[in-house]
């Protein structure tokens, strides 16, 4: 189920709202894990058995490293955490372009398995893999209720597209959490911002890059339209869908962490991923990188590190080279950040012009198919394909979209939210900020209720 | 103060989200939307199998977005904000330039034009090359023609597809009417032309089969034609007036529809106050319909392959012929054609609106 869907809005929340809160606290968890159950299997009823026995196996692997007596077992259990979780990602999601390139490279036919990718299972795993990681490392008591553990993996809030929380940051909250009005106000407001990131900004760029694909005007402008708008559009889109994940979490008494902090005004590529897709780049970080040495090891190794970890980031992304390349364009970029710091002494224009021109370039890497459509997409937008620099059409759609991309380029800057919290604190903006909220709902709906079905982008990974 | 007057209005917001939900809970369902001429779904029945396809959940958001309640209203808002806040030149492809609600129908389909081409090519190898008729083709101009280049929306290569019909149907004279035409000859909130603004076209049609137009009253038959755009563009625009072209010699026809078997008039009364006014021109979408003029000037036949555009312009052309038979391959595939007409010299035109022609997939 999509949040941003009338399904949702108008019937799951307020009915899982209105249970909650009806019922005793002791039996909160066994209401949000059953509404999850719903809420996941209303877009995949088949693969909420695989979820249940992922659940499975991770209380079983917790329960059984909390009693180990020995470091050995610990490790054992562990073990089977991770090959068993990870070996069910390898075959719903990375079988198939493995079979693949090994036809290719043998010239044999072994025939590919064409599983339907479980829809969130990359970010459940992890979630459920920082819980036996760290039960391991003791950072966190075992958690005996399996009614618990289990609303803490499905959480319906975060269950299929991040933020990846993990078990250590909501530990606390899933026994013992506090419900307020000012929780449940304060997750309403965010859980609209998100509504409307989403629905009225990424989906209208969604629709700017769908017109771009079925056009037949396209020019060299139009491209670097296209890849503007998709900049602009998975930032909304999933920075929205985090927004949502977080206010919900609020309404229901929980803090989730930011998952997004304007990577767009970065300086650097080290500085945007420390603001994009938060969750991911330190779950790597704490159970990859620093695992494996981190920076605390020769040069080579610290290479091959780095490499591990946006190679693997990559593939987190999807079974396909251009997700591979992606990785090991940023493992590339940040190893020359590393290894140049003279970047670090450009005037600040320059910085953000480079970091944004080579993040542009990536998620068009990103967006193609296939490597041969990312080159063929570079190409024109450079203007090496032979295209006409902008065509009627072209200008069309820069007109149609321009206050869009205007209100897109400002929303990825701290601009709007610093100009809210000085109005927010004077008397007009007490009155103003309730009937904004109303408006972004009613326009939320209406484009809803006008609209097609838009899933999100990042329940494909 | 400020925290109060805060948690008042959370209060107004979290009102109005359960005053919409308990109305798409519980308001009672409606059959069909008139603003978009469409059935409406209605709740899907639960069954294990529709669970556990999700062919009940896919049916349950069509429902739950087709009976939201205030639908209309909300598209409205929808179509506003999207055209004055976001500066939108077009909402779900529909633009409103000076009153008149378009559709963008761009770019040209060659596929589509070649494959309606095709069809084309067929009835005559089939049904007119031996039969001696003299065959006539008018390509009709869609709204766009008169209205997107020069407002600047992307519009089809409209030459290109003129010169593409042309090149394709050598065996068929050519009737030009786009300098006939002007955008206040359309609808504002329909696809359609107005058949009171047709004489001209009438008449260079006319000229070019060797035949009269005649001279008609228009007669006002509804004040409120609220066309297929207005329900898309969900724009509040004033509706369109509906005229019939009329004289002794319309009154007099009979139609005869050979699906049914039954005979009928010219203008179909009924289809006025039904979801498509636009329909009472021949009773609308039909399949094979002969018009029988009793007090024709001529024993003259006219076969015409056409779209809902002739639906208007036929009656303009009845005059001089003693039956006007109109197919819409739409709807009857032309191998059956022999059953029901025979081919003998009539005069055949062949009279599709580009908007046809760039999305032929219908024609059989």
């Amino acid at each position: 189920m999509l949040f941003s869907s009338i399904p949702f809005l108008y019937y799951f929340l307020p009915l899982v709202i209105l249970c909650y809160f009806a019922v005793p606290k002791s039996l909160k968890n066994s209401v949000l894990l059953v509404f999850s159950l719903g809420f996941y299997a209303w877009g995949e009823p088949r693969y909420v058995f695989l979820m249940l026995a992922t659940i499975g196996l991770f209380y079983g692997c917790g329960l059984a490293i909390g009693k180990a007596q020995t470091t050995t077992w610990k490790r054992v259990w562990l073990i089977v955490s991770v090959v068993v979780s990870l070996g069910l990602l390898a075959v719903f999601k990375y079988a198939d372009f493995f079979i693949g390139n090994f036809n290719a490279a043998t010239g044999l036919s072994v025939p590919l398995l064409r599983l339907a990718l479980p829809i969130g299972i990359s970010f459940y795993t992890f979630q459920s893999l920082s819980y036996t990681i760290d039960v391991y490392r003791g950072n966190v008591p075992v958690q005996k209720n399996p009614v618990s553990f289990a609303a803490y993996v499905t959480l319906f809030p975060q269950l299929i597209a991040g933020p990846i929380v993990r078990y250590i940051d909501v530990a606390r909250e899933l026994d013992r959490r506090t419900h307020s009005w000012e929780n449940a106000a304060c997750g309403l407001r965010r859980f609209l911002l998100g509504l409307g990131k989403k629905i009225l900004v990424a989906d209208q760029f969604a629709l700017l890059i769908k017109l771009f694909r079925q056009s037949q005007g396209q020019s060299v402008l139009f491209y670097w339209m296209y890849a503007i708008a998709f900049m602009l559009n998975i930032y909304f889109d999933f920075s929205g869908y985090s927004d949502m994940a977080i206010g919900l979490g609020r309404i229901f008494g929980f803090h989730f962490n930011e998952n997004f902090n304007y990577p767009y005004i970065s300086k650097s590529v080290t500085e945007f991923w420390r603001r994009w897709h938060i969750s991911l780049g330190s779950w790597f970080r704490d159970y990859v990188y620093i695992p494996m040495g981190g920076n605390r090891v020769k040069r080579p190794r610290w290479v091959l590190n780095i490499l591990t970890v946006w190679l693997l980031t990559g593939l987190w992304h999807g079974a396909s080279w251009n997700f591979v390349l992606w990785g090991l364009l940023f493992a590339f970029l940040l190893l020359v950040e590393k290894w140049i710091p003279a970047l670090q002494k450009l005037p600040a224009v320059c910085k953000h012009f480079y970091v944004l021109l080579l993040v542009c370039i990536s998620f068009v890497l990103f967006n193609a198919e296939t490597i041969a459509q990312a080159g063929a997409d570079l190409q024109s937008m450079f203007g090496l394909a032979g295209l006409p620099l902008v065509t009627g059409e072209t200008l069309y759609y820069l007109k149609s979209f321009g206050v869009l991309f205007i209100a897109g380029i400002v929303g990825a800057t701290p601009i709007v939210k610093s100009l809210a919290c000085r109005i927010g604190k004077t008397p007009v903006g007490s009155v103003l900020e309730p009937i904004l909220l109303i408006a972004l709902l009613l326009l939320c709906t209406a484009y809803l209720v006008d609209g097609s079905f838009s899933p999100f982008l990042y329940f494909r990974f | 103060m400020h925290k109060r007057i805060r948690n008042i209005g959370i209060l107004a917001l979290i009102s109005i989200w359960v005053a919409l939900t308990a109305f798409a809970w519980f308001a009672p369902s409606k059959d069909v939307s008139l603003w978009e001429r469409r059935p409406l779904q209605k709740m899907p029945p639960i069954t294990e199998n529709s669970l556990l396809d999700g062919s009940f959940m896919k049916k349950f958001e069509s429902y739950s977005l087709d009976q939201f309640p205030l639908r209309d209203s909300f598209r409205t808002l929808k179509s506003l904000f999207s055209y004055n806040v976001l500066q939108q030149s077009d909402n779900n492809g529909i633009y409103v330039e000076k009153g008149y609600a378009g559709k963008l129908e761009y770019p040209l389909n060659s596929v589509s034009v070649s494959h309606a081409m095709k069809r084309f090519q067929f009835i005559y190898e089939q049904y007119l090359k031996e039969s001696g008729s003299n065959i006539y083709m008018t390509v009709i101009p869609d709204k766009g023609y008169y209205l997107a280049q020069e407002n600047g929306y992307p519009s089809m290569d409209y030459e290109k597809l003129f010169a593409a019909v042309k090149a394709a149907t050598p065996w068929a004279q050519m009737v030009d009417i786009t300098g006939d035409l002007t955008i206040s000859d359309y609808y504002r909130t329909d696809t359609h032309w107005r058949q009171e603004k047709l004489m001209k076209v009438a008449q260079r049609i006319a000229d070019a089969m060797g035949v009269t137009a005649g001279a008609f009253t228009p007669t006002l038959a509804t004040q409120k034609f609220y066309g297929v755009y207005y329900g898309q563009a969900a724009l509040p625009m004033e509706p369109d007036e509906l005229y019939l072209m009329e004289n002794d010699i319309l009154a007099a026809c009979r139609v005869y529809n050979h699906e049914t078997g039954e005979y009928g008039s010219i203008y179909d009364q009924k289809k006025l106050p039904g979801t498509d006014p636009y329909e009472v021109y021949l009773s609308g979408s039909q399949a094979l319909l002969t018009i029988e003029n009793p007090k024709a000037a001529t024993q003259k036949e006219l076969i015409i392959f056409r779209d809902s555009f002739a639906s208007a312009l036929a009656p303009l052309l009845v005059q001089d012929y003693k039956t006007v038979t109109l197919v819409d391959t739409r709807y009857i595939s032309p191998n059956l054609l022999g059953e029901y007409l025979t081919f003998r010299g009539q005069d055949v035109l062949f009279a599709y609106s580009t908007l046809i022609l760039n999305n032929s997939a219908t024609l059989k």
